[in-house]
């Protein structure tokens, strides 16, 4: 997937004059996190049952490399295979290598992040191996050579007009129709011909469980089971933060993971796979092969406060109530995160000169901290992030700010300490900032400071200030 | 030769596996202290009578269109499957052979009742399977190892009686579940079907290949948010509870 995260500004801007999305997402958007929030509410006690999530992942990641060892010791157990990649090249050879091996002429794919971050679609494709997303939203954002625009809804924002013309021209819609159920349906049956046939399944991994092997997968459509249950090969890809210590620690983050995430208290299936299908059994695997991708997690992982980012398990509650996803909807973003989450897993993943946008791009309202399940504090990250990349940080491949910039900080901060140059320079530069003012607030400038007014107001500065009227009335007294 | 290869070993990193590298990186990083896990309080199913969790897994599972029946015992149970069937003009019939629906032999319900009942056993491998499950039944009937209440799920253990593909291919799901196998939360059910030692040696071959939770059909809402049944799975689910 093309990465066009420093793109973020104009792409914003394209999406904000887009008149059709503003008014999907002004109904869509309220409706979304009503429904996290009445689902959530169906715990006994919501707020301890996050902060134990939390707790959860906090630990899992602490752990991390103890619980990846008891992981792959569980799922060699169970009969897997584990292959180990240390980027995107290594886990796209390994998967393409597999099909190439069974002579695979096409994939069924449940929805899964990580490959989108490797882009294991695309070298599939480059291989001969054809690729079929299954997921209705990831079919049609597949087809439409689109990003997801949502992590849950991938292809949600886009309009059943133009869904039904993709469908008339790619997968023989008979009707045409704007009816999403007929449209739907009309997936159905073409998908479904794919998966009868498929010979090889690939699925992404939601939780890995330490103390038994096990990964598991939460669905509603029942591609993913398809993926699982059909072909002979099964290749089931996980980063490395995925995994947590215990069952029950799973079927706590489940409850989490659903209800934060469409509101349901639990989806349709939540399918749990302990090896290979077992002899005697006529469908699922034969062979079960888990690749557990790094990808800049483990760089991330030695930064104590950055590591946090981690805990994330993609429920999207964060993008339900960010007030800045529900203006410019997911495009913007400009890979496969988009919202908070995004903005707090992208500067760590492709380094903070590439995203610069993405962690400036917020109010920092803290309404993605406040419904995060796992406790990551995504105002404090992108401070976090601002002050590394201001720094000049290499580690996370910060950008250095001009040192123009920084000179002119260091001359501000001497000025500013001496009243007296102070009040001059007032004087001096009162007249060339006041000339453009309307109504009170002055609101674009030309030079050095154009950009921050491109959002910003300032009123106009007072022509006879505080201190200039207490000295008057001094006198006067 | 070996001494070179032994030499180029001892260099290190150029040898050294991802796997290896991966464990040593996270194993080299700073340390945080783990915070204690705060309290939770227990969750309400756990303190309800069996007829209130009953009436608790009745209510999760129509919320999700889930039609559900009560009957009384397992002949009661064949009664209402050939009312079913009957009412749903069913012909062909895909049927698991797990311990709750191999009593039933529902073969011989099918030659009474003129209707087809295949099982996954009646074919030599996956692709024939396939084609019937795919293709052919218009409903997959299977028995369920669980009911928990919490959300008006089903637990299926996936194992040689009990294919992946019954509960799942055809457009209609009809499960039958037995009363004494309904547990208030999910925990009783992970307990029971993966051991409760963490880790404990041994106990991994006997862990199913696959273990399911349905709760209602399959659903989408990937266009536009419209929010419909039957995406790829079963449109309707009908669960008869038995006892």
């Amino acid at each position: 997937m093309e990465i066009k995260t420093e793109q973020f500004t104009d792409l914003a801007k394209k999406e904000l004059e887009n008149d059709r999305l503003r008014t999907f997402l002004k109904v869509w958007f309220p409706v979304l996190s009503m429904k996290r929030d009445l689902g959530i509410a169906t715990l006994p006690d919501p707020a301890a049952a996050q902060a134990y999530g939390a707790a959860i992942r906090e630990e899992a990641m602490e752990r991390l490399p103890e619980l990846l060892e008891e992981f792959e010791k569980n799922a060699l157990a169970n009969g897997a295979k584990v292959f180990w990649a240390r980027d995107a090249k290594e886990a796209n050879d390994y998967i393409t290598n597999l099909a190439k091996e069974r002579g695979i002429k096409y994939v069924t794919k449940g929805k899964s992040m990580v490959t989108e971050e490797t882009g294991l679609n695309e070298v599939l494709s480059q291989n001969g191996v054809e690729v079929w997303e299954t997921d209705l939203g990831e079919f049609i954002a597949q087809q439409l050579h689109r990003p997801p625009f949502h992590i849950v809804g991938p292809a949600i924002n886009v309009p059943v007009e133009e869904v039904r013309d993709l469908f008339l021209e790619k997968i023989n819609l008979q009707e045409p129709t704007l009816d999403p159920v007929q449209l739907g349906y009309a997936a159905r049956i073409f998908l479904r011909d794919k998966f009868h046939h498929v010979q090889m399944g690939i699925t992404g991994i939601n939780i890995a469980v330490a103390e038994t092997g096990t990964i598991i997968n939460v669905e509603n459509e029942g591609n993913i089971r398809f993926t699982k249950a059909s072909p002979p090969t099964q290749v089931s890809v996980m980063s490395v933060e995925k995994v947590v210590a215990t069952m029950k620690d799973a079927l706590h983050m489940i409850r989490l993971l659903c209800r934060n995430c469409t509101g349901q208290k639990l989806t349709a299936y939540v399918s749990m796979d302990s090896g290979p299908k077992k002899s005697g059994e006529i469908d699922g695997p034969e062979e079960l092969f888990i690749v557990i991708v790094d990808n800049g997690r483990t760089k991330i992982y030695q930064d104590p406060i950055a590591r946090d980012v981690l805990r994330c398990i993609r429920c999207a509650a964060c993008l339900n109530s960010c007030p800045v996803y529900g203006k410019i909807g997911g495009y913007a973003y400009g890979w496969a995160y988009s919202g908070p989450m995004g903005q707090v897993l992208d500067p760590v993943l492709l380094g903070l000169e590439r995203t610069q946008d993405l962690y400036r791009a917020t109010t920092l309202c803290g309404a993605c901290k406040s419904v995060c399940p796992v406790g990551i504090d995504h105002p404090s990250m992108f401070l976090y992030y601002r002050a590394k990349d201001v720094l000049g940080e290499p580690y996370f491949m910060a950008k250095r700010r001009p040192r123009s910039e920084e000179r002119f900080f260091k001359a501000f901060a001497w000025a500013v300490s001496r009243p007296w140059l102070w009040n001059l320079a007032v004087r001096m530069i009162r007249p060339y900032i006041n000339k453009d003012a309307r109504e009170g607030v002055i609101s674009k400038m030309k030079g050095p400071f154009a950009g921050w007014f491109r959002t910003r107001d300032l009123p106009v500065m007072a022509w006879i200030t505080f201190h200039e009227r207490w000295e008057k009335m001094k006198e006067n007294a | 030769m070996r001494k070179a290869l032994g030499a180029r070993r001892k260099e290190g990193k150029m040898e050294q596996s991802a796997r290896d590298e991966i464990l040593a990186k996270l194993r080299a990083a700073p340390k945080k202290a783990i915070h204690p896990r705060p309290y939770v309080p227990p969750l309400s199913e756990l303190s309800m009578t069996k007829e209130e969790l009953i009436e608790r897994f009745m209510k999760n599972l129509v919320e999700e269109t889930g039609i559900v029946h009560r009957v009384p015992d397992m002949q009661a149970a064949l009664d209402k499957l050939t009312e079913i069937v009957k009412a749903e003009g069913l012909k062909k019939v895909m049927v698991s052979t797990d311990d709750v629906v191999a009593p039933l032999d529902l073969p011989a319900w099918g030659q009474r009742n003129n209707i087809k009942v295949m099982t996954h056993k009646d074919f030599s491998d996956r692709e024939s399977f396939k084609d019937a499950v795919f293709q052919e039944a218009e409903a997959g009937i299977t028995g369920a190892d669980f009911a928990v209440a919490e959300t008006g799920t089903l637990g299926l253990i996936h194992n040689k009686d009990q294919a992946r593909l019954v509960s799942l291919a055809p457009i209609l799901h009809i499960a039958i579940a037995p009363l004494e196998r309904m547990v208030p939360v999910y925990e009783q059910v992970i307990e029971k079907v993966f051991g409760d030692k963490a880790g404990a040696t041994g106990r991994s071959p006997l862990l199913p290949s696959q273990f399911l939770f349905i709760t209602g059909p399959s659903m989408t809402g990937d266009i536009q948010g419209a929010l419909f049944k039957g995406m790829h799975g079963p449109r309707r689910i009908i669960v008869i509870l038995v006892g």
